[in-house]
């Protein structure tokens, strides 16, 4: 499960017009389920439907599916031959003769087992050692050879790739012979069984090219059907029947019979957990004509059931659970329906960016079905349907509904459950915090125990398997900063949800403080503060850093030492350096004979400032001052410096950073400042011309943060973004006139293309 | 009166454009009809679709898909080779890697044109690059002339007519200009037709008229209906038609009865949930049907000729061959639209 994000961005993604018809799917957004879902489907569906509980972004819900239709029973064939054999032969030895060993090698493993053979490698199983009688081991080789020919028209190696394919293998005609007169020769009812379900194979592939070029079919020559009647009730019902009776409804399904194949496929589906995934993903009714004649075909209402059931999770699960109720209200095909109905309706919209529920609009007719159903109390999970219909209810925002089925669930909750226990808890809670107007000391007391429970799953100090809970507790995160906010509460509404504009004022940073340091906390507040994320250093280090930009260092500095390691990380570049093209990276490159941290930055700056006061080195000294201030700007070397926790580190352009500080850090003034006094200090021409020129880089920037903001309001894209039309200013035009004659002034024209392009 | 049809007639025979057909279903297979549509319009010049080239998350490569299967006898017909190439398949592909794409593409393509004993001139790729992936892609059709050698055409979709210095230009021998999808497609039910709609498309043929490569055109000759459940769409479908719609057990025309809200923009309600045509349809979805009749492609063809640049033998494709016969569209019609090159 990922992280939780405040704010999902959903996202259409479009495909182009395509074979089948169908040329666009919409799988909805591109997200984790369980940042939107407060229902756990785990909770009350039987885990062989799991591959079908709903989910907005996979094909098959679920880490453990295994899709693959060559492998996908293997483990049962392995099993039923060890039965078979007497559990004589290892498990790992039986699946490499049946799954991996070639025919040559299974040949050699049956001949070194008749003493024809006298020695045999080591990788080919030995059954010689295993006294298995005679009689089983010829018919269990006797199968394999001829089990094995038919591998290589029946399994089909889907490997992508860039080669073309080769042909269709198509079976060969002897192959069939030799299986009939294995299979009339048979007395050993699993041998033939298995034989039976070759031929039946056999005779699907046997008719398959014929009606992949003409699907209108024309007689069976294939005899599948007439050989599947014959002999169907001469064996047991096991997993070889069900694999035997999904060739049958290929058969029909190929043959456009689907009223027959979709039938078919539904008794596939309901045998076993394995064969639910290919039933599932072969059943397609194709006209409502073949949907009523298979429900027809039903022998009785289980088997109705479970074809309303397929529809159901295929296409419409409000319409099956109405169906299926009104033929069994005790069946339990209904909890898959009901899971599936709930995940999809808290799924949130195509076209919305979520950050609550508010988006969520529930079907009229869903609600009624589940809220009737839930009334009625005759299912066989009834605390199930009272949970549905509450928390549809509270997405619908009808609280009152929603403690009334909750209080009934609550009731009906089967003991020492522990999934479904907190699955309660979890939507108890996220309708007390629905219904939370005004948050007094009392609710405050009643909320501790749920806060402190849910930041322990966060933080997994409490797991419980399959939960989900990432929508109720960014719920509870935002719905309780909100609350705070409109009380006026601004402290506890930024425990919750921090927001930027919180730190813009000292005030709210020192109150914060006084949180955090204060040594008799309420429980709440101790709960309340493990949702909130910053440390006393980290807003230390805050403090000082809007300090320094008013030129506070005196102050700023105490503030730096308590910030402790925060502001002793080394600074990538030296940010008292400068240069006429600002280039981030080889300032970082450079060889930079002292490092500078944060604190020692602003201790020198002071030491620079008592030097100046002292009248020493004005030109170098506020030179310095002017690359100091500047480095500090979104422009110069020295971002790491104002990057932070509260102030954001990703910006790429100026209007990235968040707006209540992006005047403070995008501002070059107080650089254009020290510049213009060092050039008021300044000896030679050459020192005027540099400091001219660090004054018209400080003027320029400001210029772009006008355009940036202007381009802004403008709602305009960054693409559109005219560098060339920004004035020029007034330094560019002293630097021209005054100071042309200077060294400075050439290696101006020769670094920066603007000034190249304002002289022209 | 005389003089301007003469006038128009003079304009019909200036460029010679030529008509052809895009065929993009995995199974190569005509009808009597199609057949017929194709040879007496188009001389059979086709753009057959071979294949796709998509990413597999699971090996991290980029693999073939959908390769055509082909049941009909195609030795008689032009064809054009067509690849579409999946824009996150250059998304996660490495640039290095593109010469070994364009490698793998232009063996399999010419494997499969020689088992059809094929002769072709012009190969055509399609790809909705980005500005993310065009280093990426340019580099593959770079390497994919080197390799292939044959007149390269690369498809050209309206937002990359639009913004050419930021998509670029495709280092092609010609551009195929892919006239249709000029609207997103919705669920709102008084939006204009998304696949052409004379207001959406005037947005981009103003940049037509100094585009750096010669254009074919590529023009839509299909309808689509778009499924609605609750305010968003569901799915899109080609085999759903007025004739399906119009079946009053089964629908109800929104609008007062009428069905139509704008230019050949239809809605109509279900009135119960069934199954038709194998697609499962619930009670209360909408389908907004969108559809291209002679007339409107007509329009959209008149409005086209006005921006682009003249281009000798140009191809006129009509998309496409294989749901042709939903839409009514006939030997004549194509004439006239095509005349307008």
């Amino acid at each position: 499960m990922k992280k939780i994000s405040g704010k999902l961005l959903l996202i259409f993604s479009l495909a182009l017009l395509s074979a089948g018809g169908i040329v666009w799917a919409c799988g909805g957004g591109d997200w984790d389920d369980g940042e939107y879902s407060n229902f756990t489907p785990e909770a009350f569906v039987d885990h062989q439907y799991s591959p079908f509980f709903y989910t907005s972004w996979q094909a098959y819900y679920g880490t453990d599916i295994n899709d693959n239709s060559n492998t996908r029973y293997n483990e049962q064939v392995v099993k039923e031959w060890g039965d078979y054999l007497d559990h004589k032969v290892n498990s790992k030895d039986l699946a490499a003769l049946l799954f991996t060993a070639s025919p040559g090698e299974v040949d050699s493993s049956y001949r070194y087992f008749k003493g024809q053979m006298q020695l045999l490698p080591a990788y080919i199983p030995d059954l010689k050692s295993t006294s298995l009688p005679k009689a089983k081991v010829d018919a269990f080789f006797s199968y394999l050879t001829l089990a094995k020919q038919c591998e290589s028209f029946a399994i089909s190696d889907v490997q992508y790739s860039w080669d073309v394919k080769t042909t269709v293998v198509n079976p060969a005609p002897q192959l069939k012979t030799n299986l009939m007169i294995a299979f009339d020769h048979s007395n050993d009812q699993f041998i033939k069984q298995r034989l039976w379900f070759q031929l039946i194979r056999y005779s699907y592939f046997e008719e398959l090219p014929a009606l992949n070029t003409d699907s209108s079919a024309g007689p069976d020559h294939s005899g599948l059907v007439t050989l599947f009647n014959k002999y169907e009730s001469a064996f047991p019902k096991n997993s070889i029947y069900y694999r035997a009776l999904g060739y049958l409804a290929g058969h029909y399904y190929k043959r456009k019979d689907y009223a027959q194949a979709n039938y078919i496929y539904s008794l596939c589906y309901n045998y076993s957990s394995a064969m639910k995934i290919p039933s599932k993903w072969s059943f397609h009714p194709q006209n409502e004509k073949d949907w009523k004649q298979s429900l027809l075909l039903a022998k009785n209402k289980e088997e109705q059931i479970t074809l309303w059931q397929m529809l159901g999770i295929v296409h419409d699960e409000s319409r099956a659970i109405e169906k299926i109720y009104s033929l069994n209200p005790q069946s339990d095909k209904l909890d898959l329906l009901l899971s599936r109905l709930i995940n999809k309706a808290e799924r949130p919209g195509d076209r919305y960016e979520i950050d609550s529920i508010n988006s969520i609009k529930i079907n009229a007719n869903d609600l009624a079905l589940v809220e009737r159903i839930a009334t009625n109390g005759n299912t066989h999970k009834p605390y199930f349907w009272n949970l549905a219909a509450g928390y549809l209810n509270t997405l619908n925002k009808n609280y009152i509904a929603s403690g009334k089925f909750y209080n009934q669930a609550k009731k009906q909750l089967p003991e020492n459950d522990r999934l479904v226990e907190a699955q309660y808890r979890l939507l108890d809670w996220t309708l007390y915090l629905a219904r939370l107007t005004k948050i007094d000391a009392k609710a405050e007391k009643e909320m501790v125990s749920r806060l402190n429970w849910l930041a322990d799953l966060r933080d997994k100090k409490d797991t419980i398997a399959n939960l989900r809970y990432d929508r109720a507790l960014t719920e509870s995160i935002l719905g309780l900063a909100g609350r705070y906010k409109k009380q006026g509460d601004v402290v506890k509404s930024n425990c919750f949800e921090s927001t930027t504009g919180f730190y813009a004022n000292n005030e709210n940073i020192k109150a914060l403080q006084a949180l955090l340091t204060k040594r008799n906390k309420t429980p709440f507040e101790q709960a309340m503060l493990r949702y909130y994320h910053l440390t006393m250093k980290e807003l230390y280090y805050h403090q000082a850093l809007m300090l320094v930009y008013q030129e506070n260092t005196d102050a700023a500095i105490p503030l730096l030492q308590l910030a402790d390691d925060r502001a002793l990380i080394d600074l990538p570049a030296n940010p008292f350096n400068s240069r006429i093209n600002d280039c981030h990276d080889c300032d970082f490159n450079a060889f930079q004979k002292k490092k500078y941290t944060a604190l020692s930055f602003v201790t020198t700056i002071r030491d620079i400032k008592a030097e100046i006061a002292a009248g020493k080195n004005l030109y170098t000294n506020n030179l310095l001052l002017g690359n100091a201030y500047y480095n500090i700007t979104h422009y110069g070397n020295a971002r790491a410096f104002y990057q932070n926790n509260i102030t954001g580190y990703s910006a790429t352009s100026p209007m990235d950073i968040a707006v209540e500080f992006r005047d403070r850090f995008t501002s070059a003034k107080i650089a254009e400042k020290y510049y213009l006094i060092a050039r008021n200090s300044a000896q030679t021409k050459e020192q005027k011309a540099k400091c001219t020129f660090m004054a018209a880089k400080c003027e320029r920037n400001d210029l772009y943060n006008a355009s940036y903001k202007k381009q802004a309001k403008d709602k305009k894209y960054y693409w559109d973004f005219d560098f060339s039309t920004i004035p020029v200013g007034q330094y560019f035009a002293e630097l021209k006139n005054k100071f042309f004659q200077t060294a400075y002034y050439k290696e101006v024209l020769k670094e920066c293309g603007y000034f190249r392009s304002y002289n022209k | 009166m005389s003089i301007l049809s003469l006038y128009l007639a003079g304009c019909q025979q200036k460029h010679n454009a030529h008509t052809a057909f895009y065929y993009w279903k995995t199974t190569f297979r005509l009808d009597q009809q199609q057949k017929e549509l194709l040879n007496k319009t188009s001389d059979n010049r086709l753009f057959l679709h071979f294949f796709d080239v998509t990413w597999n998350e699971q090996l991290h490569e980029a693999i073939p898909n959908g390769v055509i299967d082909i049941r009909t006898p195609i030795q008689q017909l032009k064809v054009s080779p067509v690849v579409y190439i999946t824009n996150q398949t250059f998304q996660n592909m490495k640039v290095k890697d593109s010469d070994s794409l364009a490698f793998k593409v232009n063996k399999l393509l010419n494997q499969l044109v020689a088992a059809q004993h094929i002769n072709y001139t012009l190969v055509q790729i399609d790809c909705d690059w980005t500005v993310g992936t065009r280093e990426k892609y340019f580099s593959f059709l770079k390497a994919f002339k080197r390799f292939n050698g044959k007149q390269l055409q690369a498809t050209i979709r309206l937002h990359q007519i639009k913004y050419p210095e930021r998509t670029g230009v495709p280092p092609v021998d010609k551009g195929l200009l892919m006239f249709y999808n000029m609207g997103k497609i919705s669920a709102g039910l008084n939006a204009s037709n998304s696949i052409y709609n004379k207001e959406d498309a005037a947005a981009y043929t103003g940049s037509l008229t100094n585009y750096r490569l010669p254009l074919d055109v590529a023009l839509p000759a299909f309808s689509w209906a778009i499924q609605i459940r609750g305010a968003e769409v569901v799915q899109l479908y080609g085999k759903i038609g007025l004739a399906d719609l119009a079946a009053a057990q089964n629908f109800e025309p929104i609008n007062k009865g009428i069905g139509k809200i704008a230019e050949n923009v239809f809605i109509y309600k279900s009135r119960k949930s069934f199954y038709i045509k194998g697609i499962y349809i619930k009670k209360d979805d909408l389908f907004k049907l969108e559809t291209m009749d002679a007339g409107s492609i007509n329009q959209a063809a008149a409005q086209l000729t006005q921006k682009l640049s003249p281009l000798e033998n140009r191809n006129i494709i009509y998309y496409e061959l294989s749901s042709i016969s939903t839409s009514s569209l006939y030997e004549k019609d194509i004439r006239k639209i095509t005349a307008h090159f």
